[in-house]
């Protein structure tokens, strides 16, 4: 049997200063799927995303990708995630070849073959123009397509974006998503979050909320279409009124 | 296109190997940001050493009769050569770790396969030869003026790792306890710059009244200076043996406070 890309079992996070930022969080993503994590701001979302990856420790709970245990062999399981943070997280001064040659050099792969994906990468993100400008000096969606390529560098099998399309314009927007389905067509599990629940109804399969550092709602994308639009079932699951959010626009 | 390759880039790797390829790209990545500072890195230090030799050498030095039979310049430049490493030390390593997370690139390495160990090594190696190129640039100004010597090279190198390398595992501690740039600076202002004064820089402690003198003799700083001063003009104030001992001992401990640091993830993980 094939192991989930991601098994989740009662995730917890308590931060220093004793806030709740997860509780008892568990889900499973299967392996190929293209799966839409919704929340409000502060539900939890990039902080499950940071335990999965290493920049967060967990408090509790157990986290496997691809069956390894993501702190036990936090090595091993780190070779099968790639991230795209939601803030620019790039030593600005370093040029756009550099950063995504340097994480090439992290994950353990050699000259030749970093150098061969590096290019690749370039050329599919469109960056050969910008290629040796340093970071700071790109505009908002081209530092984006950076953080997209670092995060492929090594191939992973696992790709994370922790809203890869928040700031972007619209032309650009389409493009990620066409990338974006074109690598989950390749075959990788893609977990996004979003505000734009536009871009979650087009690209997901699977979603699950999370509102309050809990789990509050999961399924295949028919299930949350078949009582109306996504946005009311998210509105409903968040425990958010329709109307007191027009009210509040 | 597609964005896979043709390589299986996901071949697992055994547990207990070392991701040498990072450690190597951690390296070249701390050399990039050096490079883009050289002035500083390297150049300030060389000019500094330069100056002391000057006045010390050729000024005010002519002036002061010998000490324990060495000429003044050739006593002081070593303890100067031993204060530009702590201090190059102290602020290559403190400030790597601190603009890392600063700007969060620190998370680049962080979702990476790499051990406690492999991140401290990657850090603290950078320090060391940006010391390493440092001394030896002093060293060699201090030999063309005339100014210094060196009796023992492999004891001098031993002696400029092991203190850059104490220096660097504290400057990684106050990088990850900072949160600002007057937290970064304080150790220098209030620990590093005041002990080495007092540890025998500019005299001996039989220079010292005879009631001050334990305080050059509780001073680490006071062990690096002779030590290296040993390395090069062949003068000694206390055991070889002790000093050694005592910078030996003080790195293990420094180096074992940073592995937990990293392995409590302090100052790295939320």
């Amino acid at each position: 049997m094939t192991a989930p890309a991601v098994s989740i079992s009662h995730l917890r996070k308590v931060y220093r200063r004793g806030t709740v930022a997860v509780d008892d969080l568990s889900m499973t993503i299967a392996p190929g799927d293209f799966f839409g994590f919704l929340g409000p701001n502060g539900a939890g979302k990039s902080t499950t995303i940071h335990c999965i990856t290493g920049i967060a420790r967990p408090t509790s709970g157990k986290i496997e990708i691809f069956g390894i245990d993501a702190v036990k062999d936090y090595r091993e399981a780190r070779r099968l995630v790639g991230l795209s943070p939601q803030e620019f997280n790039v030593d600005t001064f370093a040029k756009v070849t550099q950063i995504i040659d340097w994480m090439g050099g992290y994950f353990g792969l050699r000259a030749p073959e970093r150098k061969a994906r590096v290019e690749m990468l370039i050329d599919r993100f469109e960056l050969r123009p910008h290629a040796k400008k340093q970071f700071r000096e790109l505009s908002g969606g081209l530092k984006r397509r950076v953080i997209l390529a670092r995060a492929l560098v090594h191939d992973p099998k696992l790709l994370i974006l922790d809203e890869p399309t928040a700031g972007v314009d619209v032309e650009l927007r389409r493009d990620l998503w066409r990338y974006l389905q074109e690598l989950n067509r390749d075959g990788k599990t893609i977990l996004l979050t979003s505000h734009y629940l536009e871009e979650v109804e087009r690209l997901c399969r699977t979603i699950s909320i999370i509102n309050g550092g809990r789990i509050v709602r999961e399924g295949p994308k028919a299930e949350f279409l078949a009582s109306g639009d996504l946005e009311a079932a998210y509105l409903a699951a968040t425990g958010a009124e329709p109307d007191h959010i027009s009210g509040a626009a | 296109m597609r964005i896979h390759g043709d390589q299986d880039l996901g071949a697992p790797m055994a547990p207990m190997s070392i991701n040498w390829v990072g450690l190597g790209t951690m390296i070249r990545r701390e050399l990039s940001r050096l490079m883009r500072v050289p002035t500083q890195a390297f150049v300030a230090p060389w000019i500094s050493a330069l100056m002391f030799i000057f006045v010390f050498g050729f000024v005010v030095g002519s002036r002061i009769k010998l000490i324990e039979g060495q000429r003044y310049i050739s006593f002081v430049l070593p303890g100067i050569l031993m204060m530009n490493v702590v201090n190059a030390a102290f602020l290559q390593s403190s400030s790597q770790i601190y603009f890392q997370r600063f700007l969060r690139y620190i998370e680049e390495a962080l979702v990476a396969p790499f051990s406690y160990v492999e991140m401290i090594v990657g850090l603290l190696a950078m320090t060391v030869v940006r010391c390493v190129i440092t001394a030896i640039g002093i060293l060699i100004i201090g030999t063309a003026f005339g100014a210094t010597s060196i009796s023992g090279l492999p004891e001098f190198i031993f002696w400029i790792v092991l203190v850059s390398t104490i220096f660097g595992f504290l400057g990684v501690i106050v990088g990850l306890w900072a949160n600002n740039f007057e937290q970064l600076t304080m150790p220098v202002i209030f620990f590093i710059t005041p002990l080495s004064f007092v540890g025998g820089v500019f005299n001996t402690v039989h220079m010292l009244p005879e009631w001050l003198r334990w305080i050059a003799w509780a001073n680490p700083f006071f062990y690096f200076i002779n030590g290296v001063r040993h390395s090069m003009i062949g003068f000694t104030e206390a055991p070889e043996w002790l000093g050694a001992s005592i910078t030996v001992g003080l790195a293990t401990l420094l180096a074992a406070v940073v592995w937990q640091l990293f392995s409590r993830g302090y100052g790295l993980r939320e």
